[in-house]
Protein backbone atom coordinates (compact mmCIF):
# COMPACT_ATOMS: atom_id res chain seq x y z
CA UNK A 1 0.00 0.00 0.00
CA UNK A 2 2.40 2.57 0.66
CA UNK A 3 3.73 3.13 -2.99
CA UNK A 4 -0.15 4.27 -3.01
CA UNK A 5 -0.17 6.67 -0.81
CA UNK A 6 3.17 8.61 -2.31
CA UNK A 7 1.54 8.56 -5.58
CA UNK A 8 -1.72 9.74 -3.75
CA UNK A 9 0.38 12.52 -1.70
CA UNK A 10 2.51 13.60 -4.75
CA UNK A 11 -1.02 14.06 -6.92
CA UNK A 12 -2.30 15.86 -4.08
CA UNK A 13 0.68 17.97 -4.09
CA UNK A 14 0.43 18.93 -7.57
CA UNK A 15 -3.35 19.34 -7.16
CA UNK A 16 -2.59 22.06 -4.76
CA UNK A 17 0.30 23.99 -6.80
CA UNK A 18 -2.44 24.27 -9.32
CA UNK A 19 -4.62 25.85 -7.62
CA UNK A 20 -2.27 28.23 -5.62
CA UNK A 21 -1.46 29.38 -9.44
CA UNK A 22 -5.18 29.63 -10.06
CA UNK A 23 -6.06 31.33 -6.40
CA UNK A 24 -5.67 35.29 -7.56
CA UNK A 25 -7.83 34.39 -10.59
CA UNK A 26 -10.32 32.81 -8.82
CA UNK A 27 -10.32 35.96 -6.45
CA UNK A 28 -11.19 38.03 -9.65
CA UNK A 29 -13.37 35.94 -11.21
CA UNK A 30 -15.53 35.51 -7.83
CA UNK A 31 -15.52 39.58 -7.44
CA UNK A 32 -17.43 39.30 -10.61
CA UNK A 33 -20.15 37.67 -8.89
CA UNK A 34 -20.19 39.87 -5.78
CA UNK A 35 -21.73 43.03 -4.82
CA UNK A 36 -19.59 46.43 -5.29
CA UNK A 37 -19.63 46.54 -1.11
CA UNK A 38 -18.40 42.40 -0.79
CA UNK A 39 -15.69 43.31 -3.35
CA UNK A 40 -13.86 45.44 -1.11
CA UNK A 41 -15.50 44.16 1.86
CA UNK A 42 -12.57 43.79 5.05
CA UNK A 43 -12.24 40.61 6.07
CA UNK A 44 -12.48 39.44 2.26
CA UNK A 45 -15.48 37.05 2.16
CA UNK A 46 -14.97 33.99 0.47
CA UNK A 47 -18.34 32.34 0.87
CA UNK A 48 -21.14 34.47 -0.01
CA UNK A 49 -24.55 34.89 -1.88
CA UNK A 50 -23.55 35.22 -5.88
CA UNK A 51 -25.13 38.08 -7.74
CA UNK A 52 -25.54 38.84 -11.10
CA UNK A 53 -25.50 42.24 -10.38
CA UNK A 54 -22.31 43.12 -11.82
CA UNK A 55 -22.87 41.49 -14.89
CA UNK A 56 -26.16 42.76 -16.18
CA UNK A 57 -25.00 46.18 -15.08
CA UNK A 58 -21.96 45.71 -17.49
CA UNK A 59 -24.06 44.33 -20.30
CA UNK A 60 -26.53 47.44 -19.65
CA UNK A 61 -24.16 49.74 -20.70
CA UNK A 62 -23.40 50.51 -24.35
CA UNK A 63 -19.35 51.16 -24.78
CA UNK A 64 -18.84 47.29 -23.45
CA UNK A 65 -20.80 45.37 -26.34
CA UNK A 66 -18.68 48.04 -28.64
CA UNK A 67 -15.79 47.01 -26.62
CA UNK A 68 -16.33 43.76 -27.03
CA UNK A 69 -17.33 43.60 -30.32
CA UNK A 70 -13.88 45.60 -31.21
CA UNK A 71 -12.12 43.07 -29.95
CA UNK A 72 -13.58 40.13 -30.89
CA UNK A 73 -13.64 41.89 -34.95
CA UNK A 74 -10.23 43.08 -34.40
CA UNK A 75 -8.41 39.89 -33.01
CA UNK A 76 -10.15 37.68 -35.49
CA UNK A 77 -9.95 39.18 -38.62
CA UNK A 78 -6.32 40.17 -38.37
CA UNK A 79 -5.13 36.87 -37.44
CA UNK A 80 -7.25 35.30 -40.19
CA UNK A 81 -5.44 37.52 -42.58
CA UNK A 82 -2.00 37.01 -41.37
CA UNK A 83 -2.27 33.35 -41.90
CA UNK A 84 -3.29 33.65 -45.22
CA UNK A 85 -0.24 35.44 -46.14
CA UNK A 86 2.15 33.86 -43.61
CA UNK A 87 1.01 30.43 -45.05
CA UNK A 88 2.09 30.91 -48.57
CA UNK A 89 5.38 32.91 -47.46
CA UNK A 90 5.79 29.93 -44.93
CA UNK A 91 5.59 27.57 -48.17
CA UNK A 92 8.53 29.39 -50.68
CA UNK A 93 10.87 29.88 -47.17
CA UNK A 94 10.17 26.13 -46.79
CA UNK A 95 10.71 24.88 -50.40
CA UNK A 96 12.41 27.20 -52.45
CA UNK A 97 15.09 28.22 -49.73
CA UNK A 98 15.45 31.28 -51.51
CA UNK A 99 18.61 33.53 -50.59
CA UNK A 100 17.68 35.58 -47.46
CA UNK A 101 15.26 33.06 -46.52
CA UNK A 102 17.36 32.85 -42.84
CA UNK A 103 17.80 36.51 -43.08
CA UNK A 104 14.75 36.79 -43.35
CA UNK A 105 13.05 34.43 -40.34
CA UNK A 106 15.61 36.11 -38.42
CA UNK A 107 14.11 39.69 -39.04
CA UNK A 108 10.96 38.09 -38.65
CA UNK A 109 11.31 36.93 -35.02
CA UNK A 110 13.68 40.21 -33.80
CA UNK A 111 10.47 42.73 -34.54
CA UNK A 112 8.76 40.32 -32.29
CA UNK A 113 11.05 40.82 -29.55
CA UNK A 114 11.44 44.45 -29.49
CA UNK A 115 9.69 46.54 -26.82
CA UNK A 116 6.22 47.64 -27.89
CA UNK A 117 6.72 51.05 -26.37
CA UNK A 118 9.96 51.51 -28.89
CA UNK A 119 7.71 50.60 -31.42
CA UNK A 120 4.45 52.45 -30.91
CA UNK A 121 6.67 55.50 -31.12
CA UNK A 122 7.01 55.84 -34.77
CA UNK A 123 3.74 53.88 -35.60
CA UNK A 124 2.04 56.83 -34.16
CA UNK A 125 3.72 59.45 -36.07
CA UNK A 126 3.11 57.31 -38.88
CA UNK A 127 -0.24 56.63 -38.38
CA UNK A 128 -1.21 60.23 -37.57
CA UNK A 129 0.84 61.56 -40.94
CA UNK A 130 -1.30 58.95 -42.51
CA UNK A 131 -4.68 59.65 -41.39
CA UNK A 132 -4.70 56.11 -40.32
CA UNK A 133 -5.48 56.75 -36.76
CA UNK A 134 -8.57 55.35 -35.12
CA UNK A 135 -9.61 53.26 -38.52
CA UNK A 136 -10.48 49.80 -38.60
CA UNK A 137 -8.27 48.73 -41.19
CA UNK A 138 -5.71 50.99 -39.67
CA UNK A 139 -5.75 48.82 -36.43
CA UNK A 140 -6.47 46.01 -38.11
CA UNK A 141 -3.47 45.73 -40.79
CA UNK A 142 -1.10 46.64 -38.03
CA UNK A 143 -2.45 43.78 -35.81
CA UNK A 144 -2.30 41.45 -39.01
CA UNK A 145 1.77 42.86 -39.14
CA UNK A 146 1.94 41.68 -35.76
CA UNK A 147 1.06 38.30 -35.83
CA UNK A 148 3.01 37.43 -39.26
CA UNK A 149 6.15 36.64 -37.76
CA UNK A 150 4.92 34.02 -35.22
CA UNK A 151 3.22 32.43 -37.86
CA UNK A 152 5.32 32.74 -40.69
CA UNK A 153 7.96 30.28 -37.92
CA UNK A 154 5.44 27.87 -36.75
CA UNK A 155 4.08 27.11 -40.48
CA UNK A 156 7.27 27.14 -41.72
CA UNK A 157 8.38 24.55 -38.90
CA UNK A 158 5.28 22.37 -39.97
CA UNK A 159 5.79 22.70 -43.48
CA UNK A 160 9.42 21.55 -43.19
CA UNK A 161 7.80 18.58 -41.75
CA UNK A 162 5.70 17.55 -44.67
CA UNK A 163 8.32 15.75 -46.98
CA UNK A 164 8.78 17.54 -50.32
CA UNK A 165 7.68 14.08 -52.05
CA UNK A 166 4.10 14.88 -51.59
CA UNK A 167 4.69 18.03 -53.55
CA UNK A 168 6.68 15.78 -56.52
CA UNK A 169 4.17 13.09 -56.73
CA UNK A 170 1.88 15.29 -57.28
CA UNK A 171 3.61 17.46 -59.68
CA UNK A 172 3.96 14.74 -61.68
CA UNK A 173 0.09 13.48 -61.55
CA UNK A 174 -0.27 16.74 -63.50
CA UNK A 175 -1.09 18.65 -60.10
CA UNK A 176 -0.98 22.71 -60.04
CA UNK A 177 1.34 24.46 -58.05
CA UNK A 178 -1.73 26.36 -56.06
CA UNK A 179 -3.04 22.69 -55.61
CA UNK A 180 0.00 21.33 -54.37
CA UNK A 181 -0.03 24.50 -51.79
CA UNK A 182 -3.41 24.19 -51.07
CA UNK A 183 -4.97 20.58 -51.27
CA UNK A 184 -1.83 18.94 -50.31
CA UNK A 185 0.44 20.43 -48.04
CA UNK A 186 -1.94 22.74 -46.39
CA UNK A 187 -3.86 19.73 -45.22
CA UNK A 188 -0.78 18.06 -43.16
CA UNK A 189 -0.31 21.25 -41.70
CA UNK A 190 -3.31 22.02 -40.13
CA UNK A 191 -2.73 21.73 -36.84
CA UNK A 192 0.42 24.44 -37.39
CA UNK A 193 -2.56 26.23 -38.30
CA UNK A 194 -4.95 25.51 -35.47
CA UNK A 195 -1.69 26.51 -33.19
CA UNK A 196 -1.13 29.68 -34.85
CA UNK A 197 -4.72 31.05 -35.52
CA UNK A 198 -5.12 30.50 -31.69
CA UNK A 199 -2.11 31.68 -29.91
CA UNK A 200 -1.76 35.17 -32.58
CA UNK A 201 -5.44 35.27 -31.26
CA UNK A 202 -4.32 35.12 -27.78
CA UNK A 203 -1.89 38.29 -28.37
CA UNK A 204 -4.03 40.53 -29.92
CA UNK A 205 -6.90 39.71 -27.94
CA UNK A 206 -4.25 40.61 -25.16
CA UNK A 207 -2.37 43.62 -26.61
CA UNK A 208 -3.61 47.09 -25.27
CA UNK A 209 -0.54 49.78 -26.22
CA UNK A 210 -0.99 49.43 -29.94
CA UNK A 211 -4.57 50.24 -29.75
CA UNK A 212 -4.24 52.69 -27.11
CA UNK A 213 -2.00 54.80 -28.93
CA UNK A 214 -3.05 54.35 -32.32
CA UNK A 215 -6.19 53.42 -31.78
CA UNK A 216 -9.08 55.49 -30.48
CA UNK A 217 -12.42 55.46 -29.30
CA UNK A 218 -14.52 53.70 -32.01
CA UNK A 219 -11.98 50.75 -32.10
CA UNK A 220 -11.19 50.80 -28.62
CA UNK A 221 -10.52 47.12 -27.18
CA UNK A 222 -11.53 45.76 -24.22
CA UNK A 223 -8.10 45.97 -22.80
CA UNK A 224 -7.64 49.81 -23.57
CA UNK A 225 -11.03 49.86 -21.60
CA UNK A 226 -9.37 48.39 -18.67
CA UNK A 227 -6.88 50.50 -18.73
CA UNK A 228 -8.39 53.42 -19.41
CA UNK A 229 -9.77 53.18 -16.09
CA UNK A 230 -13.28 52.60 -15.51
CA UNK A 231 -14.30 55.49 -12.53
CA UNK A 232 -17.46 56.46 -10.88
CA UNK A 233 -18.05 59.20 -8.85
CA UNK A 234 -17.19 57.07 -5.81
CA UNK A 235 -13.86 56.34 -7.13
CA UNK A 236 -12.65 53.14 -9.46
CA UNK A 237 -15.57 51.05 -10.25
CA UNK A 238 -14.54 47.42 -9.37
CA UNK A 239 -18.06 45.63 -10.16
CA UNK A 240 -16.96 46.66 -13.70
CA UNK A 241 -13.54 45.92 -13.60
CA UNK A 242 -14.12 42.30 -12.15
CA UNK A 243 -16.73 41.63 -14.56
CA UNK A 244 -15.35 42.68 -17.74
CA UNK A 245 -12.37 40.45 -16.29
CA UNK A 246 -14.06 37.76 -15.88
CA UNK A 247 -15.89 37.98 -19.21
CA UNK A 248 -12.75 38.90 -21.18
CA UNK A 249 -10.59 35.81 -19.58
CA UNK A 250 -13.15 33.03 -19.61
CA UNK A 251 -12.97 32.22 -22.77
CA UNK A 252 -8.88 32.17 -22.80
CA UNK A 253 -9.16 29.45 -20.43
CA UNK A 254 -11.85 27.29 -21.91
CA UNK A 255 -9.23 27.82 -24.84
CA UNK A 256 -6.14 26.38 -22.88
CA UNK A 257 -8.73 23.50 -21.89
CA UNK A 258 -9.46 22.16 -25.32
CA UNK A 259 -6.24 22.97 -27.16
CA UNK A 260 -3.63 22.35 -24.88
CA UNK A 261 -1.33 20.29 -26.65
CA UNK A 262 -0.30 23.81 -28.58
CA UNK A 263 0.46 25.31 -25.68
CA UNK A 264 4.25 24.70 -26.09
CA UNK A 265 4.65 25.98 -29.22
CA UNK A 266 2.47 28.61 -29.06
CA UNK A 267 3.90 30.28 -25.87
CA UNK A 268 7.75 29.51 -27.88
CA UNK A 269 6.81 31.52 -30.73
CA UNK A 270 6.50 28.03 -33.01
CA UNK A 271 9.83 27.44 -32.14
CA UNK A 272 9.57 24.58 -29.68
CA UNK A 273 7.67 21.61 -31.14
CA UNK A 274 6.22 19.01 -28.36
CA UNK A 275 3.23 18.75 -25.99
CA UNK A 276 3.06 18.83 -22.45
CA UNK B 1 -1.42 26.02 -87.13
CA UNK B 2 1.96 26.38 -84.37
CA UNK B 3 2.48 23.88 -81.72
CA UNK B 4 -0.48 25.15 -78.87
CA UNK B 5 0.84 27.00 -76.42
CA UNK B 6 -1.17 26.88 -72.84
CA UNK B 7 -2.81 30.26 -72.08
CA UNK B 8 -0.29 32.97 -69.92
CA UNK B 9 -2.60 31.94 -66.90
CA UNK B 10 -2.05 28.13 -67.35
CA UNK B 11 1.49 28.30 -68.29
CA UNK B 12 4.04 27.50 -65.03
CA UNK B 13 6.14 30.17 -63.80
CA UNK B 14 9.75 29.98 -63.42
CA UNK B 15 10.18 28.55 -59.63
CA UNK B 16 12.15 31.30 -58.63
CA UNK B 17 9.62 33.91 -59.90
CA UNK B 18 6.81 32.00 -57.96
CA UNK B 19 8.66 31.64 -55.01
CA UNK B 20 9.09 35.29 -54.98
CA UNK B 21 5.31 36.08 -55.94
CA UNK B 22 4.58 34.00 -52.37
CA UNK B 23 6.37 36.27 -50.27
CA UNK B 24 4.97 39.84 -51.73
CA UNK B 25 2.70 40.29 -48.96
CA UNK B 26 4.55 39.34 -46.43
CA UNK B 27 7.53 41.70 -47.70
CA UNK B 28 5.13 44.35 -48.34
CA UNK B 29 3.47 44.29 -44.99
CA UNK B 30 6.72 44.03 -43.44
CA UNK B 31 8.25 47.42 -45.59
CA UNK B 32 4.66 49.27 -45.17
CA UNK B 33 5.39 48.36 -41.31
CA UNK B 34 8.44 47.78 -39.90
CA UNK B 35 11.09 49.70 -42.43
CA UNK B 36 9.04 53.06 -42.80
CA UNK B 37 8.85 53.55 -38.84
CA UNK B 38 12.22 52.21 -38.42
CA UNK B 39 13.66 54.32 -40.87
CA UNK B 40 11.39 57.19 -39.80
CA UNK B 41 12.73 56.15 -36.25
CA UNK B 42 16.27 56.57 -36.83
CA UNK B 43 15.50 59.88 -38.99
CA UNK B 44 13.84 61.61 -36.21
CA UNK B 45 16.32 60.24 -33.31
CA UNK B 46 18.89 63.33 -35.08
CA UNK B 47 15.99 65.98 -34.52
CA UNK B 48 14.67 67.65 -31.45
CA UNK B 49 11.08 67.33 -32.17
CA UNK B 50 8.45 68.09 -29.31
CA UNK B 51 4.83 67.00 -30.65
CA UNK B 52 3.00 69.72 -28.47
CA UNK B 53 4.86 72.99 -29.71
CA UNK B 54 3.63 72.97 -33.08
CA UNK B 55 7.41 73.99 -34.34
CA UNK B 56 8.79 71.86 -37.23
CA UNK B 57 11.97 69.35 -36.27
CA UNK B 58 14.79 70.91 -35.55
CA UNK B 59 18.54 69.11 -37.03
CA UNK B 60 20.49 68.84 -33.89
CA UNK B 61 22.95 65.55 -34.92
CA UNK B 62 23.92 63.24 -31.84
CA UNK B 63 22.45 65.61 -29.55
CA UNK B 64 19.59 62.90 -28.72
CA UNK B 65 22.35 60.05 -28.29
CA UNK B 66 24.73 61.76 -26.13
CA UNK B 67 21.92 63.03 -23.96
CA UNK B 68 20.65 60.05 -23.41
CA UNK B 69 24.28 58.68 -22.51
CA UNK B 70 24.60 61.49 -20.26
CA UNK B 71 21.07 60.91 -18.44
CA UNK B 72 21.25 60.29 -14.48
CA UNK B 73 17.87 58.72 -14.81
CA UNK B 74 17.80 56.74 -18.29
CA UNK B 75 20.34 54.74 -16.23
CA UNK B 76 19.19 54.45 -13.43
CA UNK B 77 16.13 53.22 -15.02
CA UNK B 78 17.94 50.62 -17.22
CA UNK B 79 19.40 49.55 -13.92
CA UNK B 80 16.22 48.75 -12.45
CA UNK B 81 15.20 47.26 -15.22
CA UNK B 82 18.20 45.07 -14.95
CA UNK B 83 17.60 44.43 -11.89
CA UNK B 84 13.67 43.28 -12.81
CA UNK B 85 14.27 41.31 -15.28
CA UNK B 86 17.55 39.32 -13.25
CA UNK B 87 15.59 38.59 -10.15
CA UNK B 88 11.80 37.93 -12.16
CA UNK B 89 13.78 35.82 -14.76
CA UNK B 90 15.65 34.28 -11.62
CA UNK B 91 13.24 33.45 -9.19
CA UNK B 92 10.90 32.16 -12.15
CA UNK B 93 13.68 29.95 -13.49
CA UNK B 94 14.19 28.92 -9.49
CA UNK B 95 10.56 27.72 -9.08
CA UNK B 96 9.75 26.29 -12.27
CA UNK B 97 12.16 23.78 -12.43
CA UNK B 98 11.62 22.47 -9.30
CA UNK B 99 7.91 22.48 -9.54
CA UNK B 100 8.21 21.22 -13.71
CA UNK B 101 9.88 18.59 -11.68
CA UNK B 102 6.92 17.43 -9.92
CA UNK B 103 5.02 17.27 -12.89
CA UNK B 104 7.25 15.18 -15.24
CA UNK B 105 5.74 11.95 -16.15
CA UNK B 106 2.57 12.48 -14.54
CA UNK B 107 0.32 11.79 -16.71
CA UNK B 108 -2.17 9.37 -14.78
CA UNK B 109 -3.09 12.90 -12.36
CA UNK B 110 -6.49 12.62 -12.21
CA UNK B 111 -8.18 15.53 -13.49
CA UNK B 112 -4.81 16.39 -15.15
CA UNK B 113 -6.01 18.71 -18.34
CA UNK B 114 -8.03 20.65 -15.85
CA UNK B 115 -5.51 20.92 -12.99
CA UNK B 116 -2.43 21.97 -16.12
CA UNK B 117 -5.49 24.72 -17.63
CA UNK B 118 -5.45 26.14 -13.65
CA UNK B 119 -1.58 26.23 -13.44
CA UNK B 120 -1.31 27.52 -16.95
CA UNK B 121 -3.87 30.61 -16.84
CA UNK B 122 -2.04 33.44 -15.05
CA UNK B 123 -0.03 33.66 -18.50
CA UNK B 124 -2.93 34.01 -20.75
CA UNK B 125 -4.31 36.74 -19.07
CA UNK B 126 -3.72 40.36 -20.00
CA UNK B 127 -0.98 42.07 -18.55
CA UNK B 128 -3.42 44.66 -18.05
CA UNK B 129 -5.76 43.29 -16.38
CA UNK B 130 -3.19 41.38 -14.07
CA UNK B 131 -2.63 44.49 -13.06
CA UNK B 132 -5.59 46.57 -12.72
CA UNK B 133 -6.73 44.21 -10.45
CA UNK B 134 -3.85 43.27 -8.65
CA UNK B 135 -3.67 47.21 -7.60
CA UNK B 136 -6.91 45.98 -5.45
CA UNK B 137 -5.87 42.81 -4.08
CA UNK B 138 -2.28 45.04 -2.72
CA UNK B 139 -4.80 47.59 -1.72
CA UNK B 140 -3.76 48.74 1.82
CA UNK B 141 -7.37 49.09 2.60
CA UNK B 142 -9.54 46.99 0.74
CA UNK B 143 -6.72 44.49 -0.32
CA UNK B 144 -7.02 40.77 0.42
CA UNK B 145 -3.23 40.85 0.61
CA UNK B 146 -2.35 42.93 3.29
CA UNK B 147 -5.62 41.85 5.25
CA UNK B 148 -4.09 38.22 5.31
CA UNK B 149 -0.46 39.31 6.06
CA UNK B 150 -1.96 41.02 9.18
CA UNK B 151 -3.69 38.37 10.55
CA UNK B 152 -0.53 36.26 9.95
CA UNK B 153 2.24 38.09 11.00
CA UNK B 154 -0.14 39.81 13.79
CA UNK B 155 1.32 43.43 12.06
CA UNK B 156 -0.07 45.66 9.71
CA UNK B 157 1.31 45.21 6.19
CA UNK B 158 2.66 48.18 4.76
CA UNK B 159 1.11 50.22 1.86
CA UNK B 160 2.85 47.91 -0.78
CA UNK B 161 2.27 49.66 -3.84
CA UNK B 162 2.95 52.87 -1.75
CA UNK B 163 6.46 52.50 -0.60
CA UNK B 164 9.76 52.58 -3.31
CA UNK B 165 11.22 49.48 -2.07
CA UNK B 166 7.80 47.21 -1.84
CA UNK B 167 6.42 48.35 -4.56
CA UNK B 168 9.43 47.33 -6.97
CA UNK B 169 9.40 43.71 -4.93
CA UNK B 170 5.22 43.66 -5.07
CA UNK B 171 5.22 44.13 -9.03
CA UNK B 172 8.16 41.57 -8.87
CA UNK B 173 6.20 39.08 -6.73
CA UNK B 174 3.31 39.44 -9.66
CA UNK B 175 5.63 38.53 -12.17
CA UNK B 176 6.76 35.74 -10.67
CA UNK B 177 3.24 34.58 -10.43
CA UNK B 178 2.53 35.19 -13.79
CA UNK B 179 5.48 33.75 -15.34
CA UNK B 180 6.56 30.87 -13.32
CA UNK B 181 3.88 28.60 -15.44
CA UNK B 182 5.77 29.17 -17.93
CA UNK B 183 8.40 27.67 -16.97
CA UNK B 184 7.28 24.74 -15.62
CA UNK B 185 5.83 24.23 -19.12
CA UNK B 186 9.40 24.54 -20.03
CA UNK B 187 10.84 22.23 -17.70
CA UNK B 188 8.34 19.73 -18.18
CA UNK B 189 9.38 19.92 -22.23
CA UNK B 190 12.85 19.69 -21.46
CA UNK B 191 12.46 16.71 -19.50
CA UNK B 192 10.46 15.31 -21.91
CA UNK B 193 13.38 15.38 -24.84
CA UNK B 194 15.07 13.09 -22.09
CA UNK B 195 14.78 9.72 -23.80
CA UNK B 196 13.21 7.06 -21.89
CA UNK B 197 15.60 4.34 -22.40
CA UNK B 198 18.03 6.09 -20.92
CA UNK B 199 16.49 7.29 -17.74
CA UNK B 200 15.77 3.61 -17.43
CA UNK B 201 18.84 2.32 -17.65
CA UNK B 202 20.40 4.70 -15.34
CA UNK B 203 17.62 3.19 -12.92
CA UNK B 204 18.98 0.23 -13.56
CA UNK B 205 22.75 0.68 -12.84
CA UNK B 206 21.84 2.83 -10.15
CA UNK B 207 22.91 5.46 -11.22
CA UNK B 208 22.98 8.91 -7.84
CA UNK B 209 20.16 11.26 -8.08
CA UNK B 210 23.08 14.31 -8.57
CA UNK B 211 24.75 11.60 -11.87
CA UNK B 212 21.84 11.20 -13.10
CA UNK B 213 20.91 15.12 -13.74
CA UNK B 214 24.14 15.99 -14.18
CA UNK B 215 24.93 12.83 -17.31
CA UNK B 216 21.60 11.86 -18.60
CA UNK B 217 19.18 14.51 -17.67
CA UNK B 218 21.28 17.82 -18.49
CA UNK B 219 22.83 17.02 -21.62
CA UNK B 220 18.88 16.21 -23.22
CA UNK B 221 17.36 19.11 -21.30
CA UNK B 222 19.83 22.05 -21.66
CA UNK B 223 18.46 23.30 -24.98
CA UNK B 224 14.98 23.95 -23.85
CA UNK B 225 15.59 24.68 -20.69
CA UNK B 226 18.03 27.64 -22.39
CA UNK B 227 15.25 28.70 -24.68
CA UNK B 228 12.70 29.11 -21.85
CA UNK B 229 15.38 31.53 -19.66
CA UNK B 230 16.14 33.53 -22.85
CA UNK B 231 12.73 34.17 -23.97
CA UNK B 232 11.44 34.56 -20.23
CA UNK B 233 14.45 37.21 -20.31
CA UNK B 234 13.73 39.10 -23.42
CA UNK B 235 9.92 38.98 -22.39
CA UNK B 236 10.66 40.65 -19.15
CA UNK B 237 12.60 43.19 -20.69
CA UNK B 238 9.43 44.19 -22.57
CA UNK B 239 7.11 44.73 -19.55
CA UNK B 240 4.66 47.60 -19.67
CA UNK B 241 0.97 46.54 -19.63
CA UNK B 242 1.66 44.99 -15.77
CA UNK B 243 3.64 47.81 -14.36
CA UNK B 244 1.69 50.55 -16.22
CA UNK B 245 -1.73 49.57 -14.39
CA UNK B 246 -0.51 48.56 -11.73
CA UNK B 247 2.16 51.63 -10.54
CA UNK B 248 2.51 53.35 -13.44
CA UNK B 249 5.99 53.48 -12.51
CA UNK B 250 5.56 54.85 -9.40
CA UNK B 251 5.75 56.07 -6.67
CA UNK B 252 8.55 58.21 -7.42
CA UNK B 253 10.30 56.02 -9.92
CA UNK B 254 10.57 53.42 -7.72
CA UNK B 255 8.82 50.38 -10.54
CA UNK B 256 10.08 52.83 -13.81
CA UNK B 257 11.12 49.88 -16.05
CA UNK B 258 12.53 51.38 -19.39
CA UNK B 259 9.67 50.38 -21.34
CA UNK B 260 7.86 53.21 -19.42
CA UNK B 261 10.15 55.62 -19.98
CA UNK B 262 10.13 55.15 -23.54
CA UNK B 263 6.50 55.61 -23.39
CA UNK B 264 6.69 58.83 -20.96
CA UNK B 265 9.46 60.23 -23.05
CA UNK B 266 6.90 59.76 -26.16
CA UNK B 267 3.66 60.62 -25.17
CA UNK B 268 4.16 62.49 -21.40
CA UNK B 269 6.98 64.85 -22.75
CA UNK B 270 6.00 64.18 -26.12
CA UNK B 271 9.28 64.92 -27.11
CA UNK B 272 9.39 61.95 -30.37
CA UNK B 273 13.55 62.71 -30.82
CA UNK B 274 14.55 61.64 -27.92
CA UNK B 275 12.40 59.28 -27.65
CA UNK B 276 13.01 57.76 -31.06
CA UNK B 277 16.90 57.29 -29.81
CA UNK B 278 15.78 55.86 -26.74
CA UNK B 279 13.70 53.04 -28.83
CA UNK B 280 16.81 52.49 -30.96
CA UNK B 281 18.84 51.06 -27.79
CA UNK B 282 15.77 49.14 -27.21
CA UNK B 283 15.69 47.71 -30.51
CA UNK B 284 19.70 46.81 -30.31
CA UNK B 285 19.19 44.89 -27.73
CA UNK B 286 16.32 43.15 -28.88
CA UNK B 287 18.14 42.13 -32.19
CA UNK B 288 21.30 41.00 -29.55
CA UNK B 289 19.07 38.49 -27.72
CA UNK B 290 17.19 37.34 -30.30
CA UNK B 291 20.91 36.57 -32.08
CA UNK B 292 21.45 34.81 -29.29
CA UNK B 293 17.92 32.90 -29.37
CA UNK B 294 18.56 31.99 -32.70
CA UNK B 295 22.40 30.94 -32.04
CA UNK B 296 21.06 28.13 -29.35
CA UNK B 297 17.78 27.13 -31.37
CA UNK B 298 20.25 26.49 -34.14
CA UNK B 299 23.51 24.82 -32.15
CA UNK B 300 20.67 22.42 -30.89
CA UNK B 301 18.86 21.34 -33.99
CA UNK B 302 22.51 20.54 -35.41
CA UNK B 303 23.55 18.85 -32.51
CA UNK B 304 20.02 16.81 -32.70
CA UNK B 305 20.77 16.30 -36.53
CA UNK B 306 24.51 15.39 -35.50
CA UNK B 307 23.08 12.02 -33.36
Amino acid sequence: MRPKLKTRLQQGFLWLVAVAFFLPVLWIFLAAFKTAGQILAVPPSWIFRPTLQGLTYMASHQAFWTHALNSVVISLSAVVLAIIVSFVAAYSFSRFRLRGTDFMMFVLLSIRMVPGAAVVVPMYLMYTALGWINTYPGIILFYTMFSIPFSVWILKGFIDGVSPRFDEAAQSDGASRLHVMFRIVLPQVLPGIVAAFIFNTIFVWNEFLFDFIIGGNQVATIPVALASGLYTSQGIDWQYIASLTFVYTLPLMVVIYFFQKYLLVGMTFGTVRGEV
Amino acid sequence: MPPSVAPWWRRRLPPPLFAWLLVVPVLAFFAIWNIVPLLWMIGLSFYRYILTFGVNPVYVGLQNFSQILQDYNVWAHIGLTVLFVIGAVGVETLLGVLLGFAFWGQTTLPGRRLALTLLFSPMVLAPVAVGTFFRLIYDPMYGILPYYIHQFFGVPAPNLLGNGSTAFLSVLATDVWMWTPFMILMTIAALGAVPRAMLEASAVDRLSIPRRLRYVIWPHAKFILVLGVLLRTIDAFKTFGLVSAMTAGGPGNATQLISLTLYREAFDSFSMGSASALALFALFIAIAFTSIYLFVLNYQKREVAAE
